[in-house]
């Protein structure tokens, strides 16, 4: 089971480190390990070493009693399950001044009032509200172009998730259902068709089929997702999209 | 995941910049359009997108934060 959430962990977080986003310079130990489909201290010590990642799933893992890289924790974290309502938000917000650093304390505090407790320790909540924590100037009243900006960066950032429709030998055709920006509101936009890399040499991908839904992060196929998980990710997306609209509805958090 | 980083914008032409990373890292494709930042601002960054222009006084906040992020990570593993 171990195994199991440590390779779905690190599946998800490769495309953001190896871009040098975030976590130590180990793009080759990830993608190594993953093409293996093993795991060992390595890689565990390697996926300890990210910022923000690991603490998320250590937070998810003390207040839900499980292992850190049991399957259901970098699960909820990174697709959403029903670990997620099992976090207290006085524990989320400790720790997102203790524990999640880099970002400015008094908007943090900010989103929290205005949500009143609803916030969830889900990955793509945690990229969304960065919209609403962030020193966006203007804020929700950004420019056509500098909101076309931020909502890419934010649909890139999140796990979205897209039908395939065409295989080639790295890359996907996926149907997906980018973030937008309108009037201030973040929404996602009707379905269109991008590109994404894959890696054939991980698993399941060696039988990637057409009508498979995958897990995607900066336009890199990263799992196949069970059906279960399909609706918690579209559930969990919606869910966090109107908490961040919410968060955002007051006036921006701009100070 | 990203993280928000701060750091210094040492060169900056046609809206992307380099940035120093308070956290010792850097990056070359930093896109500063947003911001409209110049060489020598603070700014704040989600994955390759400048998203704010920080005071000198919080740059040199977030640089004491990125300080106690490393001492973290050397600790997490225990």
């Amino acid at each position: 089971m171990k195994e199991e959430g440590v390779l779905f962990h690190a599946k998800h977080a490769f495309m953001p480190n190896s871009l040098g986003y975030c976590g130590p310079d180990e793009r080759g130990q990830i993608q190594r390990d993953l093409e293996r489909g093993k795991t060992d201290e390595e890689l565990v010590q390697t996926l300890q070493k990210f910022e923000a990642a690991y603490p998320f799933l250590r937070l998810i893992a003390r207040s839900t009693g499980r292992d850190v890289f049991d399957y259901s924790v970098p699960e909820a974290y990174w697709i959403g399950n029903e670990l997620l309502r099992k976090v207290p938000v006085t524990e989320f917000y400790s720790f997102s001044h203790h524990e999640l650093k880099g970002r400015d304390p008094a908007r943090v505090k900010e989103v929290f009032r205005k949500l009143e407790g609803a916030a969830p320790p889900h990955h793509s909540f945690y990229v969304m509200s960065t919209y609403a924590t962030a020193a966006v100037p203007d804020g929700p009243n950004v420019t056509n172009e500098a909101g076309r900006k931020i909502a890419e960066v934010i649909d890139n950032c999140r796990i979205s998730w897209g039908t395939v429709r065409k295989i080639w030998d790295r890359e996907l055709q996926v149907e997906v259902r980018p973030v937008q920006i309108d009037e201030g509101s973040l929404s996602l936009a009707p379905p269109a068709v991008k590109r994404v890399r894959y890696n054939p040499e991980v698993r399941p991908f060696e039988t990637v089929r057409l009508g498979d839904v995958v897990s995607l992060h900066w336009n890199y196929a990263c799992d196949v997702l069970t059906a279960r998980q399909v609706k918690n990710i579209q559930r969990y997306t919606d869910a966090d999209i109107r908490l961040v609209n919410r968060a955002t509805k007051a006036g921006h958090s701009r100070e | 995941m990203c993280v928000t980083r701060a750091g210094r914008v040492v060169s900056a032409s046609k809206g992307k910049a380099r940035v120093e990373f308070f956290d010792g890292r850097a990056l070359d494709d930093v896109d500063i359009s947003v911001v409209n930042a110049k060489k020598g601002a603070f700014v704040e960054v989600f994955g390759n997108l400048a998203l704010g222009i920080l005071s000198p006084a919080e740059a040199r906040r977030r640089k004491e934060v990125w300080a106690e992020v490393a001492k973290a990570i050397g600790e997490v593993r225990n």
